[in-house]
């Protein structure tokens, strides 16, 4: 009752300051003042840490969320407000590492099939008034598992359970007890999961959200109606999401009572809906509206040149890869030959004289512009993403000989005379046509569609190939493009579900995707190279790139089989991915780059892991009283890269 | 009201005819006239030709002559100046000769005359390019609009039959967002001009014909109208002879404004995200290019251009639609 | 009259039925990828799943049927999907619409109070200063896209009135500009076809012969060339303040006012196909009562105008 007394207060302070906002004040300035200029209606009033004053940080999303329901949510942006109000098992520290979470210890049995997690006490479930509901307990993940793998109420995320026992037999009402699924409340306190089979990387896979608690007799009580709206779930993390306007803004304050509170340093995270944040955040920076903004790689030289006090960058971030794919079953327009493409792209010399002539770091330009080398990978499993024990595992040593199969203009015409020659043997008309597809709206994209298409023919000359742009449908792009087989060079990506080296073969693993016609395999989404393996006509038209991929799967079985010898793991999983790669079936490309913004919080102090949201928990991180510079930056940098080190 | 005569009218007839008897005496007066027939010609015949006399009224207006003439010699020049000596191609990024990085955000200078865009193309060359790919898709979609809008509008305005047929057909149509349409098209044509072209043009006539609609009704049963009908003249005759020459000026305005209008849409249509890939210039693509950088005093140059050629392309059309309009209203052509 | 009235409202409630189930079947041609953001990453069963739930695996006419009866026997649209997960639609748009009408309204109602003596007198001083400089405002507004002076009069009418840059519902200064940003367009367009009207109004003859009968010149121009000069332009009123309320997607989306413009097209592109019904629903009637209305407006102002069918109709 008290604290519903203070809420009510604290609404009447809120309106009583709203309704002074209509007097007159002196124009914003454009600087930023140390304490941060606060126009008169706001509630918060942003100032030094150590004044004892509310630390307060607001900011502009433009990508509003779908649901809080974050056991069903599978955007960025619905898992990242979830990220905030709920904890998990485990989480990161800044560099990493996975540290306690709501389980204080845990362990793995011997055969590496049961997980068993001592959760921590006293840890209590609030609603969106800081009203005390009940505590954490076992049950809850139980419940929440529960939730998650029953169809009705349509995970979206449902897949990244199934690795419980039992979970699709559940999943497809194959078997009704919920009993028999491996998740199990052993007491109060401790939690048990059992697996399928052994996995290495379970833990680094719980920081997702369906691996979230819940609290059960809510659940229940809501069913689908679970998160439609800020006061239909319960709070167990470091804020509780006091305001939710959809398209207006979100409003979370500090949950005081947290396990974790003293590592919560910003009081309160007003956060501001605007569909133009990209065109109108560097302006509200200025103005001192607001402590965070996007710069966007088109302004940035601007902001260089005028105002470089305020321009910082983001953390680099492992967990996307980005690489080049070549079709190998195209389905475009006729008109594009793809008859010819896929001879062309079946002789390896081709494939081989294209990864010759791609000026990577020339095409990177579009994302980054200055230091395109730092994003820059030679394998699509990302550096530092990774690690033995003792290598990281795109530094493992079966990778090295590979730097001579990249860009080298030389060898590109070498590999482009042998294969000029072989495919005109095979009837294949020159140029080669070469449908490069990018979606339409991606800026960024684009302009690096255009360098490609551009250095690729002024290398490779317009005799050899034609590259042709095609701008994908904004939405649907992904079906209408890749999936689709509407392309023979594209830029494709994936993003890690666990921090283990098989996480990046599952966009290659194709055998299941059927034509829903013929029950032929189509191969897989991305670049359909597993098509050729079900075909016998084709198997017999390209034996060499049969041999290949048939070496290269059964590489990739042989690593999934290897379960409790990690650095066997590692080195199988490495020369899979390097048979990819040394017969240019798959360009590596680049990560995520590490984009300007203006900010004024030190990225290195957040939580940090390649995959799972900890990067989006704000717990652990400060908003100083002044932009990040760049100096700033690379110190913050030096000294988080030599702590990791460690 | 013809048939009471006002006395004061009365007692004028009566002093005429005395004044005429007294002046030429009753024989003069009152001689059969022969039939003539150069007379008859000569009564009949008028040098006023309609659109003769709207082009004269037309050329009158100076400043509109002079922008009939501005947005010709646009449309030529985004034709001539690819072949221009000096012309970069407005596909090609241009690379420092010395670092072979691209040329970003280069302010205008002697070289690249309106600077380069983000990614180092030269902005002069695209600038003309997107002029040419907007005004081509101004014009055939207006053109298509007009053609198409016009037909349906009077038959739907007029008979009165269709009228319930047109209405209905005309809400459901006016009812189905446009974006599902667009969106359905992207997916089924693969992006370009034509593709806008038709997806502007599918859901674009709807408006004119309702336009047109509403004028005709407001016309059509004015008495010459009615006049006409019970003299027997046949509906199609109506429609061209009676209907549409009225509605001359009001037309014309209204096409003037829809090539700018159907530029203006594309722009929208990009801003939406449904308009023509950046690999394709047009003055939409450029607008909204430079509107994300209107923030930055310094790169304002990309967005300053493209808004001043759309500018003047929809002032010339404008104030040329208006004189026209003016120009076609018989009542000025004195 | 009340017959017509009637009548016409009987056949659109059969429009607003072949509306909706055009809609909803245009809506299912879209690709299945769009309704699942995870696609990737998602298996064969839990796709299906889906498709079940949201009823698609049924043969389109029965979905259609399905649709129909929810509605009408109801009173269901049915729930979100990607836009808020799962909360049904009319509590989406329920406090959006208020939002929206308010804006709409405001603007026009500034447009047409501005909009209409501009053209007046604009037409009364033809060929006179006040023309040309309203002609010059009507072509600046007109020529320059409205994407472009939209954010210039946020930029720098922010500034100048020293507020924040984006929309606080609390202060009321900052309804200011978008609702002065979002008349500026109809307060061109009114103006310049008012002007256009009156202009071919008085040239006709009946404006010449109370010139000769002496009526003085204000008495000619308000009493008899606006009257029929606005009849074409009143028809539009109903309409132009549903544009106003779908057309303010730049200014919401800039101001991030939180109502329906925009709205549309952002749930067609995410394929919500509820949400879509919900608005095509609401604008669809919006639209037909508009036009009526519209229809009526143009009887009431000029009595030559009927809409009655007489005999010897063609």
């Amino acid at each position: 009752m008290k604290k519903l007394l203070a809420v009510v207060l604290c609404l009447a302070m809120a309106l009583s300051l709203v309704a002074c906002s209509g007097t007159p004040k002196e124009s914003v300035q454009p600087t930023q003042s140390a304490g941060g200029d606060v126009a008169p209606g706001e509630v918060e009033t942003p100032a030094p840490a150590d004044s004892g004053e509310p630390m307060v940080y607001t900011d502009l999303y433009v990508s509003e969320v779908t649901t809080l329901n974050y056991l069903i949510a599978s955007q960025q942006w619905d898992q990242a407000a979830a990220a905030n109000v709920i904890d998990s098992l485990v989480e990161n520290d800044p560099y990493g590492n996975i540290i306690p979470g709501l389980a204080e210890t845990w362990e793995n049995s011997e055969d590496g099939l049961k997980w068993t997690f001592h959760l921590r006490q006293g840890v209590k479930w609030y609603d969106y008034q800081g009203n005390e509901v009940a505590e954490v307990t076992a049950q809850d993940f139980v419940d929440a598992l529960r939730y998650v793998m029953t169809a009705e109420n349509e995970s979206l995320t449902y897949s990244q359970t199934a690795c419980v026992k039992n979970a699709e037999a559940f999943y497809n009402k194959e078997i009704t007890d919920f009993n028999e699924v491996g998740v199990k409340a052993l007491d109060t306190y401790t939690v048990e999961y059992t697996l399928e089979q052994p996995t290495p990387y379970f833990l680094s896979g719980l920081t997702y959200t369906p691996w979230f608690p819940a609290y059960g007799p809510l659940l229940e009580e809501l069913k689908k109606d679970f998160g439609t709206s800020n006061d239909k779930l319960y709070y167990c993390g470091a804020y509780i999401l006091s305001e939710y306007e959809p398209q207006g803004h979100h409003r979370y304050i500090k949950n005081v009572n947290n396990w974790d509170a003293d590592k919560i340093y910003i009081d309160e995270i007003y956060r501001m809906y605007n569909a133009e944040a990209g065109t109108l955040g560097p302006n509200m920076v200025l103005r001192g509206e607001i402590d965070y903004s996007d710069i966007s790689t088109d302004i940035v030289d601007d902001w260089k040149a005028n105002n470089p006090e305020y321009l910082s960058k983001k953390r680099l971030d492992s967990m996307w890869s980005y690489f080049y794919c070549f079709n190998f079953n195209p389905t475009y327009d006729a008109a594009y030959k793809p008859e010819d493409w896929l001879k062309a792209v079946n002789n390896e010399n081709f494939r081989h004289s294209i990864m010759s002539a791609f000026d990577r770091a020339y095409s990177i330009r579009a994302h980054e512009p200055d230091d395109p080398e730092s994003i820059m990978q030679s394998t699509i499993t990302p550096a530092a993403f990774c690690s033995d024990g003792t290598t990281d595992f795109a530094a493992l040593p079966v990778f090295q000989d590979n730097s001579d199969l990249f860009f080298n203009k030389d060898k590109a015409l070498e590999y482009k005379t042998a294969a000029m020659e072989e495919l005109s043997a095979q009837g294949v008309t020159f140029p080669i046509q070469v449908v490069i597809t990018y979606k339409s709206g991606d800026s960024d994209w684009e302009n690096e569609c255009i360098l490609v298409k551009q250095h690729l023919e002024g290398v490779l000359g317009t005799d050899y190939i034609n590259c042709e742009l095609w701008a994908g449908p904004s939405e649907n792009f992904l079906s209408e493009t890749r999936r689709a087989g509407k392309y023979s060079f594209m830029r494709c990506n994936w993003g890690a579900d666990y921090i283990d080296p098989q996480t990046w073969t599952d966009p290659f693993d194709g055998k299941d995707n059927l034509d829903p016609d013929t029950g032929i395999c189509i191969g897989n989404s991305y670049n359909r190279m597993d098509a050729i393996l079900y075909d016998e006509a084709k198997i017999a038209a390209y034996p060499e790139t049969a041999a290949t991929l048939k070496a290269y799967y059964d590489k990739v079985n042989e690593a999934k089989a290897e379960v409790l010898d990690m650095a066997k793991r590692y080195q199988l999983f490495a020369e899979a991915e390097d048979i990819l790669i040394e017969h240019a079936l798959v360009i590596p490309y680049y990560i995520s780059p590490s984009t300007y913004v203006a900010t004024k919080i030190n990225v290195f102090e957040g939580q940090y892991s390649p995959s799972g949201v900890s990067t989006n928990r704000f717990k652990g991180q400060k908003v100083e009283d002044h932009f990040i510079t760049m100096d700033e930056f690379t110190q913050n940098f030096e000294a988080w890269q030599a702590a990791m080190n460690k | 009201m013809g048939l009471i005569k006002h006395p004061k009218l009365e007692q004028i007839e009566q002093d005429c005819t005395r004044n005429l008897k007294a002046a030429l005496g009753d024989n003069e007066a009152f001689s059969f006239a022969q039939f003539n027939e150069q007379e008859v010609e000569r009564t009949g015949f008028s040098d006023y030709s309609y659109w003769g006399s709207t082009l004269r009224a037309f050329c009158k207006n100076k400043v509109a002559l002079f922008l009939v003439f501005v947005v010709l010699a646009i449309l030529c020049f985004t034709f001539i100046q690819p072949y221009l000596p000096g012309q970069f191609d407005a596909f090609v990024v241009n690379n420092n000769p010395d670092t072979g990085i691209p040329l970003r955000n280069q302010q205008p200078d002697s070289v690249h005359w309106l600077g380069t865009n983000s990614i180092g193309q030269d902005l002069w060359s695209r600038l003309w390019q997107g002029t040419r790919t907007s005004l081509l898709i101004g014009i055939a979609v207006a053109g298509i609009e007009a053609l198409v809008g016009i037909s349906i509008g009077v038959l739907w305005g007029y008979v009165r039959k269709l009228d319930f047929v047109f209405t209905e057909l005309y809400n459901i149509l006016d009812n189905i967002p446009s974006t599902i349409v667009l969106i359905l098209v992207s997916y089924i044509l693969k992006p370009g001009v034509s593709t806008i072209i038709i997806a502007m043009s599918l859901t674009g006539w709807i408006g004119m014909a309702r336009f047109i609609r509403n004028q005709i009704i407001i016309i059509r049963d004015r008495e010459y109208n009615l006049a006409s009908r019970c003299l027997g003249t046949p509906v199609y005759r109506i429609i061209l002879r009676n209907l549409l020459p009225y509605l001359v000026s009001v037309v014309m305005l209204r096409m003037a404004l829809s090539i700018p209008a159907a530029i203006g849409s594309e722009v929208f249509l990009t801003y939406i995200g449904l308009g023509l890939p950046a690999t394709i210039p047009s003055l939409g693509n450029l607008i909204n290019e430079g509107r994300t950088l209107m923030m930055s005093p310094n790169l304002r140059y990309q967005l300053i251009y493209p808004t001043i050629i759309l500018s003047i392309v929809t002032i010339s059309f404008y104030v040329v639609g208006n004189a026209f309009s003016d120009a076609a209203d018989p009542k000025n052509h004195r | 009259m009340l017959k017509y009235l009637a009548k016409r409202l009987g056949r659109s409630f059969i429009t607003l039925l072949i509306i909706l189930t055009i809609v909803f079947v245009l809506m299912r041609q879209m690709p299945i990828e769009g309704y699942f953001p995870n696609y990737d990453k998602m298996t064969k069963e839990q796709i299906q799943n889906g498709l079940e739930i949201m009823g698609m695996d049924k043969p389109m006419p029965v979905q259609v049927l399905n649709f129909l009866r929810d509605l009408f026997f109801k009173g269901d649209l049915g729930t979100s999907r990607l836009y808020r997960n799962n909360v049904p639609v009319t509590e989406v748009l329920a406090p959006k619409l208020p939002v929206s009408i308010k804006l709409g309204s405001l603007a026009l109602i500034v447009a047409l109070l501005v909009g209409i003596p501009m053209g007046t007198l604009m037409a009364k001083y033809k060929g006179k200063l006040f023309d040309h400089i309203g002609t010059g405002f009507i072509v600046f507004i007109q020529a320059v896209p409205a994407a472009v002076y939209y954010l210039f009069i946020q930029l720098y009418g922010t500034e100048l009135l020293g507020i924040k840059l984006i929309f606080d519902i609390n202060d009321w200064r900052s309804w200011i500009l978008p609702v002065f940003s979002m008349s500026l367009g109809n307060i061109a367009y009114y103006a310049m076809w008012l002007r256009r009207y009156m202009v071919d109004e008085s040239n006709k003859d009946y404006v010449q012969l109370a010139k000769i009968k002496g009526v003085s010149k204000n008495k000619i121009m308000f009493q008899h060339v606006f009257r029929n000069a606005f009849v074409p332009m009143a028809q539009y009123i109903p309409t132009s303040f549903l544009n106003t309320v779908v057309g303010s997607i730049y200014i919401e989306s800039l101001y991030s006012i939180p109502g329906m413009g925009g709205l549309l097209v952002d749930v067609v592109k995410k394929q919500d196909n509820n949400m879509v019904q919900g608005i095509v629903l609401v604008f669809a009637c919006v639209g037909v009562v508009g036009l009526i209305f519209g229809d009526l407006l143009m009887v009431l102002l000029d009595p030559r105008i009927s809409f009655a069918s007489k005999g010897g109709s063609r």
